[in-house]
């Protein structure tokens, strides 16, 4: 039987947010099975896809290795390389789909498969982008009015609608460290997951404003525990936030930066009511885990693209024309402590589920939804004309489809 | 039968000479005793070539860790002799087809080795070097073009300067060999006197047919002098320093942009430890020559783990006090000239006006020269000073030239072959002559490239650069007047140790010459690298012969002129000609894959 491989090289968040699509391919095909091929790193993760038959790494740091070894030359590089695909064993693949625009992965998928639906899908040296692709890069460069977001235009480049359901990862069974064990299998009320790192330094949250977030739930949310969530990287900048913390709260957090794998980390999720963070991977995580995802957007973030995907989550959107303050090299605010720019309160009332403003003077609060066309947000629950212009949208670009692999696709 | 009969008897399979000076050799410079573990092992005056407990396991543990670094293809030539033991335990580590060699400096000490110990087996396999050091360098070179040099030192001690003299000669006979051309980044100073002989290093090396990056620091040198009216000391040390600091972030963003093989950088060349670091994580290699006196310049201490390489001016003490301090490879390689800019001229009436004279100095005012200088003025000649840092000059305010102004190259080129008699001080800041001179600075060598003639003051490394029939040299202040007398008065003998001189600088002390010792020696130290390109393993023949990997490959590479060197890179963009509607077979993809990789600078900087 064929098999389809769908090619992801990019980040943590790129790849949760492309769990839609292969729901929806998988379902349009059920019969045919779809692997993917992500980073190295994030495998474990892929191999939790319950639409994915088979995870395959791209080890990055490995082709960086092979290209840049000082002692060996063309012929030993190529053989190397060649060594490295066999190593990997791939099966053979009657089509690839390609979601990164960049020449990695357009040479990766012609590498695998004769047949490329996506970026590279003209040639592997050929810019010229599929619509859905062009449409993205569009986006990306002026930011206009759109309302599809990011995982569904995944879909449309795939050249499948989005998935009727929304897809969710279930917890897998494994062990946690015990602190977490503790903290989770307690069961506590309402679990919330704050999520600290940020892979892009401007997207980073400072720790004065995350110290006000805690004391915040602990204060006016009875019972509620709080989930430090972060990598390696954020090791340190949790430490230095629990030095920060009343005493009185400490018994209130749980630092699990650094400390777990990522089918833990979706173990954890899976128990939490909320996460707030930045838009970043694990905030998405949390949200396909079945958390209700709190964005607080700022930056280059953009809820119309990177929102959480699904029902029931909120986006803070910073206002475009401003930025939030300086961050030194310590993830600490440069420019006075006060939390009062940030929507912490806010945030909070959100969680007690109680009425309040969609506005503050510098955020706007968005509510996700969805319908056929995918995940949208709106304000005061109210669709505006963009979200109509979906539907125009999805018509104009998939008939600028290659009609040579729609008919592969329905094949 | 013994030992040594049986050994002789395989040594004359191999070389019937060797195996008759064998068992004419005299013996006795070992002596043998039991190891613990029974094994025989050997002390030379005294102390152990090898473990007074096993031997075997020894020698095992060196050669395991020696054969990580040994790559296919190449020769390996150990150096140190002893009980063999290290030889025999790397010979049967290696594929059978492994060229190895030893090199025997005492025919007594190997006697004695085959005495006692059986190179049945393993001996057969070895290809022993005996002669003189330039035989053994020529037969390394005859049956090898990549060698790796192996040093037992235990026993390489005991002939430490017979191999050196080896080391060297092999480094000789391989920088005549060289036909690869490598990507050579040479990195300047802001200014001073390394600055002119950095530009004649990049003539040097395009000369030689490499690829250079020049990261010419110059162009900065009006920035960072206007920071003097900083007037507070140490805000103005600071800020100096942070500039330079920001100027070796600049030089590793060239690096990021093209990463060539080797980074050559000058001294005073703005590079920090911190930068240096970096481009070691990312494997490139790096070489300091330093070109100046490291007594008087010291900051080489605190950079000295910095480089791979080092290259200084001066032999013995300094190349000690570098190894001491910690440096890896450090190597002598003398100041030069630059033919094309030091060279005979004829003058216009004006000039001859200006320059001429029967006696100069060119130089800045050194406390030695202050103090020596004052005795040519007001002997019936013509004697002009030339230089800048004369301040307060004293007797010398009358002979002082275009008030201490600072002389450039064109303008020292017509004052040196101007000058009837060219007075020669090495700097010293004490009095006299400096009692520990050694190295020769480079007005030696532009004087005598020019054909001019001069007197110089003795340097012990001198003579083994030029000899008096060349130049004038003097060995106390109190000789520079007659001996100036001596030779104004004899303008067809000037004239002849001149022309001699000039004659040797194109012969062998141009930098040309220079770089072509350098790249042997760093060729030499890291063969599987820069050894490998410069003996043209990465041009497009010698690629296509050695496809059997990759017999795909085949068809691109011969699209190369077959003397070109050919990397990835270069492959790549031919790929890319082809155009975007080029259909790619699967190598050709994974050309493209890996040039992607290669481009990637994200943690670079």
């Amino acid at each position: 039987m064929s098999r389809a491989l769908l090619i992801q090289l990019a980040r943590l968040g790129d790849l949760v947010q492309s769990l839609p699509v292969l729901t929806a391919l998988q379902s349009a095909q059920p019969e045919r099975p779809l692997d993917l091929l992500c980073p190295s790193p994030l495998v474990a993760l892929g191999e939790l896809f319950p639409c994915v038959d088979r995870v395959y790494p791209w080890n990055g740091e490995q082709w960086h290795g092979l290209a840049t070894t000082k002692t060996t030359d063309c012929d030993q590089r190529l053989a190397q390389a060649t060594r490295y695909l066999a190593d990997c064993a791939f099966p053979p693949y009657s089509l690839a789909y390609n979601l990164n625009n960049h020449p990695r992965g357009m040479l990766a998928a012609h590498v695998l498969s004769d047949l490329v639906v996506g970026p590279g899908e003209h040639g592997p040296m050929n810019q010229r982008l599929p619509a859905w692709a062009g449409y993205l890069r569009q986006i990306a460069q002026d930011r206009g009015s759109n309302r599809v977001h990011l995982a569904d235009a995944f879909c449309g480049l795939c050249q499948v609608l989005p998935p009727s359901d929304i897809p969710y990862l279930k917890a897998p069974e494994l062990e946690l460290p015990f602190e977490l064990e503790w903290m989770v299998r307690g069961q506590p009320p309402t679990l919330i997951g704050i999520v600290l790192g940020a892979g892009d330094a401007d997207r980073r949250v400072p720790l004065s404003v995350w110290q006000d977030l805690i004391a915040a739930c602990a204060e006016h949310i009875p019972q509620s525990y709080l989930l430090l969530i972060g990598g390696e990287g954020e090791r340190e900048a949790a430490l230095a936030l629990e030095h920060r913390l009343s005493a009185k709260y400490l018994n209130r957090v749980v630092n699990g930066c650094g400390r777990t794998s990522l089918p833990q980390l979706v173990a954890i999720l899976n128990r939490c009511q909320w996460v707030v963070g930045s838009d970043t991977g694990p905030l998405h995580l949390g949200a396909m885990c079945g958390a209700r995802a709190i964005g607080w957007y700022f930056s280059r973030a953009r809820v119309h693209e990177t929102g959480p995907y699904g029902v029931g989550h909120y986006v803070w959107q910073r206002d475009q024309g401003r930025s939030p303050e300086s961050l030194d090299a310590h993830n600490v605010r440069t420019g006075g402590s006060s939390s009062a720019h940030w929507p912490v309160m806010e945030t909070v009332n959100l969680m007690r589920e109680e009425q309040m403003n969609s506005t503050t003077d510098e955020w706007d609060l968005w509510t996700s939804n969805r319908d056929e066309w995918g995940a949208f947000y709106t304000r005061d629950g109210k669709s505006d004309e963009a979200v109509l212009r979906r539907k125009d949208t999805w018509e104009a670009l998939s008939q600028l489809a290659n009609p040579t692999f729609q008919m592969e696709v329905s094949r | 039968m013994t030992v040594l009969k049986q050994n002789v008897g395989i040594l004359r399979q191999l070389n019937q000479v060797f195996a008759a000076q064998i068992l004419q050799a005299p013996g006795g410079a070992l002596s043998i005793q039991p190891a613990k573990s029974g094994m025989p092992t050997a002390l030379f005056n005294s102390r152990y070539l090898h473990s007074a407990y096993d031997p075997v396991r020894e020698a095992e543990r060196w050669a395991e860790e020696r054969i990580k670094d040994c790559q296919a293809g190449e020769t390996l030539v150990v150096l140190g002799v002893g009980l063999l033991y290290h030889v025999q335990a790397l010979r049967e580590m290696l594929p059978h087809d492994q060229i190895m060699m030893v090199v025997v400096p005492d025919l007594s000490e190997f006697a004695d080795c085959v005495s006692v110990r059986s190179l049945e087996g393993w001996g057969e396999r070895v290809m022993w070097l005996t002669g003189s050091m330039t035989d053994m360098a020529v037969q390394v070179t005859q049956k090898a073009k990549r060698v790796r040099i192996l040093s037992y030192e235990p026993a390489a001690t005991v002939h430490h300067d017979t191999y050196e003299h080896f080391r060297l000669q092999l480094r000789d006979h391989l920088a005549q060999q060289l036909s690869g051309a490598l990507h050579i980044m040479v990195v300047g100073p802001i200014y001073g006197g390394s600055l002119p002989i950095a530009r004649y290093v990049v003539n040097a090396l395009e000369g030689l047919g490499h690829r250079v990056s020049w990261v010419d620091h110059s162009p900065h040198y009006a920035g960072y002098k206007n920071l003097d009216t900083i007037r507070d000391h140490r805000l103005r040390l600071t800020v100096q320093q942070r500039m330079s600091e920001t100027l070796a972030v600049i030089t590793l963003a060239h690096v990021a942009e093209d990463p060539p093989d080797l980074v050559l950088a000058l001294s005073q060349a703005p590079l920090t430890m911190a930068v240096l670091e970096q481009m070691r994580r990312k494997k490139v290699l790096t070489a300091m020559w330093f070109v100046e006196n490291f007594r008087h310049l010291t900051y080489w201490q605190q950079m000295v783990s910095g480089y791979d390489f080092w290259f200084v001016m001066q032999q013995a003490a300094c190349l000690d006090a570098f190894r001491k301090a910690g440096a890896k490879q450090v190597s002598y390689l003398p100041l030069a000239a630059e033919p094309d800019i030091h060279q005979p001229m004829t003058f216009t009436q004006e000039e001859r006006h200006e320059f001429g004279a029967d006696v100069s100095f060119l130089g800045a005012g050194y406390r030695n020269r202050r103090q020596i200088l004052p005795s040519l003025v007001g002997q019936g000649w013509t004697f002009k000073l030339w230089g800048n840092e004369w301040d307060n000059p004293g007797p010398l305010a009358p002979v002082l030239q275009r008030g201490g102004a600072r002389i450039d190259t064109p303008t020292t080129v017509k004052i040196f072959n101007a000058t009837s008699v060219n007075i020669n001080l090495h700097s010293y800041t004490g009095d006299g002559f400096d009692p520990e001179g050694d190295g020769v600075n480079p007005r030696t060598f532009e004087l005598a490239s020019c054909g001019a003639f001069q007197v110089v003051d003795a340097r012990t490394l001198l003579p083994a650069l030029f000899d008096e029939s060349m130049m004038a040299v003097i060995n106390s202040p109190d000789q520079l007047l007659p001996t100036v007398k001596t030779y104004l008065h004899d303008p067809a003998r000037r004239v002849a140790m001149a022309g001699l001189s000039r004659k040797h600088v194109l012969e062998a002390h141009t930098y040309g010459h220079r770089m072509k010792t350098f790249l042997g020696a760093v060729g030499m130290a890291s063969p599987d690298r820069l050894g490998a390109i410069l003996q043209g393993d990465r041009q497009a023949e010698s690629l296509v012969a050695r496809s059997e990997q990759s017999p795909e490959l085949i068809p691109m590479l011969k699209q190369f002129p077959q003397g070109d060197r050919v990397e990835l890179v270069d492959v790549a963009k031919s790929i890319r000609k082809k155009g975007p509607e080029a259909r790619l077979n699967r190598e050709e993809l994974l050309i493209l894959m890996m040039d992607e990789y290669r481009q990637e600078k994200r943690d670079f900087l």
